[in-house]
């Protein structure tokens, strides 16, 4: 049996455990087990196939390891976890995370997986009306022995009460090949409440990446979540959004240009299943060498969800014919008087701009480079830390010329 | 400056120039004019090197060089500027970041630093003043969502802050109202000197009341079948072009 590393693994792992744990651990390994990793058989799991990853070995990760020498955001409360293990000194808010995780019955065997090994998260509750005064950035260093690279398996809870608004920025940064990661996280936004979450990684191109975040959304409440992929080797990610209520309203937007190797894999599924809520999706893809990415944008409009005002667009550009790009909307609409627009493209970039650029003495590649940060820039934008965004933006390759920019629009007003 | 010796040009493999020649000293206004499909943009765009407009035959000379064999963002770095019958809308690239890109690759054609960025808000300021455009304009995106006469504005100010040697003008004054027409003809003015040279490529003899050209010539099959004065510009608006080309 393939899957025997992780069985073996487990029982080293649970015996750290608090013994009251055990038993439900022990059940979601069970369902792991019983249905081993996904294979392109199952649909939701057709472009991505982790059948490979059953015969790998990973060594549960030691705690510790060292910090990584990066400049944290100003102005930003921090979670730092080194290989998963919280890193106290370094995060400013250790009494938000949460060992625990029982989490309900997985419905998928990756998530059985994350909820078997788990080793906690994130746990944030805020009060009605309450407000976090600063972003909380939870970072997930990522970097283990080339020999015996490590999994990390994480959890984070996110519970807003009415009212009640938070930022959180979930970002992985990966040094070191080989590795595994998978993070859960669960939203629950209670009446009126506003969650800004960004999802940032830059791992190692030679690293397993697997997110899923499910959010609940009540009555009046909004997400706006932010996606944006600059490294991985091989990278899934599952939204998982539920209207539940009247009013309620997501935007989510993406960005991915994946390392010349890198699968990217995003997967959203929203779920309308009240009336007056309202869904916005835009996703963006630069897709070069032999990189590979796939965008499946599900939108699920139950009977009853009237006035459902629904928009996803997802445009790609391919850069070299060795890459793939896969966009594909699937719109199940069982209600009739909603409004649910959808737009899907895969192109280059665009010639006459190109040229008319070159007419204004602006060399090829430089031309080109220009043209990739307007078409970047569009999701970059939405993140609203503009340290962040100026760093995605070098990292992606698609530093802007903001500040001059600012300066311009100051000089000249 | 300008030099065309017998130049035959091919478009989707079809010949559309067949044989022109054309000399245009520096300090000079030429318009070229002609019917619709009688080659006018195809030499504006082969002399500024767009893609897909190819050379059969002849000669193109600029100071001397051989223009053909450059590449176009090179010959914008040696002085030519082609002003666009249909301006391109570049979304997400501000009007600022080309032109800074635009001016700071000249500079680097002639090994001098970049601009500073305030010398150079300050110039674009100064300029954009002179056709009228705010310059809170400047901040959108190339031409994004602006209307024809504002586009063609927008190419004139380029022009104006980049200060080529060889200006052509494709068509820059079709579907222009008085009011920016007069704004176009006073950006070409500012311009002149005697270092520099005008090409201006019309359909029409409007454009010419408000810059004068030293020279006309008639364009048609390809060939230029007449030069002449302003007053040939006149005696065209009056008598139109078919007695030329019964000719």
């Amino acid at each position: 049996m393939t899957l025997a590393a992780y069985a073996e693994s487990f029982e080293q792992f649970a015996a750290g455990l608090p013994p009251g744990q055990r038993a439900a651990r022990r059940e979601q390994l069970g369902r792991f087990l019983d249905a081993g990793f996904p294979t392109p058989r199952l649909e939701a799991w057709h472009y991505t196939d982790l059948s490979a990853l059953g015969a790998r070995r990973f060594s549960p990760v030691d705690p510790g390891g060292t910090a990584p020498a990066v400049e944290w955001l100003a102005e930003t409360d921090r979670l730092l976890y080194l290989n998963g293990r919280l890193d106290r000194a370094q995060s400013t808010l250790p009494e938000l995370h949460a060992d625990d995780s029982s989490a309900a019955a997985a419905d998928d065997s990756v998530a059985a997986l994350n909820a078997a090994f788990s080793s906690g998260g994130l746990h944030l509750r805020l009060d009605r009306n309450q407000r976090l005064p600063r972003p909380l950035h939870v970072v997930a260093f990522g970097d283990t022995a080339a020999a015996s690279p490590g999994m990390v398996h994480q959890r984070h809870r996110i519970e807003l009460a009415e009212n009640a608004e938070a930022t959180v920025v979930f970002q992985f940064l990966g040094r070191s090949a080989g590795r595994l990661t998978t993070q859960v996280v669960e939203v629950s936004l209670a009446a009126g409440a506003k969650l800004t979450l960004y999802r940032l990684q830059n791992e190692h191109d030679g690293a397993t990446l697997l997110t899923r975040i499910d959010t609940r959304l009540g009555r009046d409440s909004r997400l706006h979540a932010v996606t944006i992929d600059g490294g991985g080797g091989l990278v899934r990610h599952d939204f998982n959004m539920l209207l539940a209520e009247a009013g309620a309203e997501v935007e989510l937007s993406g960005l991915y240009r994946p390392a010349p190797d890198a699968h990217i894999d995003n997967q959203t599924r929203i779920v309308h299943a009240a009336p007056h809520c309202r869904s916005r999706e835009r996703f963006k893809g630069i897709v070069d060498a032999k990189a590979r990415a796939i965008f499946v944008g599900k939108v699920i409009v139950q009977p009853g969800a009237q006035k459902t005002d629904s928009e996803q667009h997802v445009a790609n550009l391919l850069l070299s014919r060795r890459a793939e790009v896969n966009a594909k909307p699937e719109l199940e609409i069982y209600a009739d008087d909603v409004k649910c627009a959808h737009g899907a493209t895969v192109g280059q970039l665009d010639d006459s701009a190109l040229e008319y650029l070159r007419s204004r003495g602006i060399a090829g590649a430089e031309a080109r480079a220009l043209l990739l940060r307007a078409f970047g820039a569009a999701i970059l934008n939405r993140i609203a830390i503009p340290e962040l965004r100026r760093s995605l933006a070098l990292q992606l390759g698609l530093a802007d010329e903001e500040e001059f920019e600012d300066a311009a629009a100051e000089t000249l007003a | 400056m300008l030099e065309v010796k017998g130049l035959h040009a091919t478009v989707d493999g079809k010949e559309i120039l067949k044989g022109l020649d054309l000399v245009v000293r520096a300090g000079e206004v030429h318009a070229i004019m002609g019917p619709n499909g009688s080659g006018k943009s195809t030499l504006s765009h082969v002399i500024a090197g767009r893609e897909g407009y190819t050379a059969s035959a002849g000669t193109v000379l600029f100071d001397g060089r051989d223009l053909l064999e450059l590449e176009p963002e090179v010959r914008a770095c040696e002085g030519i500027f082609l002003g666009f019958q249909y301006p391109v809308e570049i979304p997400g690239v501000s009007n600022l970041t080309l032109l800074k890109a635009a001016l700071n690759a000249r500079r680097k054609h002639r090994g001098l630093p970049e601009i500073e960025a305030t010398d150079f808000l300050a110039w674009v300021r100064d300029r954009a003043r002179l056709v009228k455009i705010d310059p809170k304009m400047l901040s959108r995106g190339v031409n994004e969502g602006f209307s024809g006469g504002e586009k063609k504005r927008n190419e004139i100010l380029q022009m104006l802050i980049l200060e080529p040697r060889l200006m052509i003008l494709d068509e820059t004054d079709s579907g222009l109202d008085i009011d920016a027409l007069k704004i176009v003809a006073d950006g070409i003015n500012t311009l002149r000197s005697p270092e520099r040279a005008t090409i201006l490529v019309t359909h029409y003899q409007r454009l010419l009341d408000y810059v004068r050209p030293d020279h006309v010539h008639v364009l048609a099959g390809g060939r230029i079948v007449r030069s002449g004065g302003p007053e040939l510009a006149l005696e065209l608006e009056q008598k139109g072009y078919a007695w030329l080309e019964a000719a």
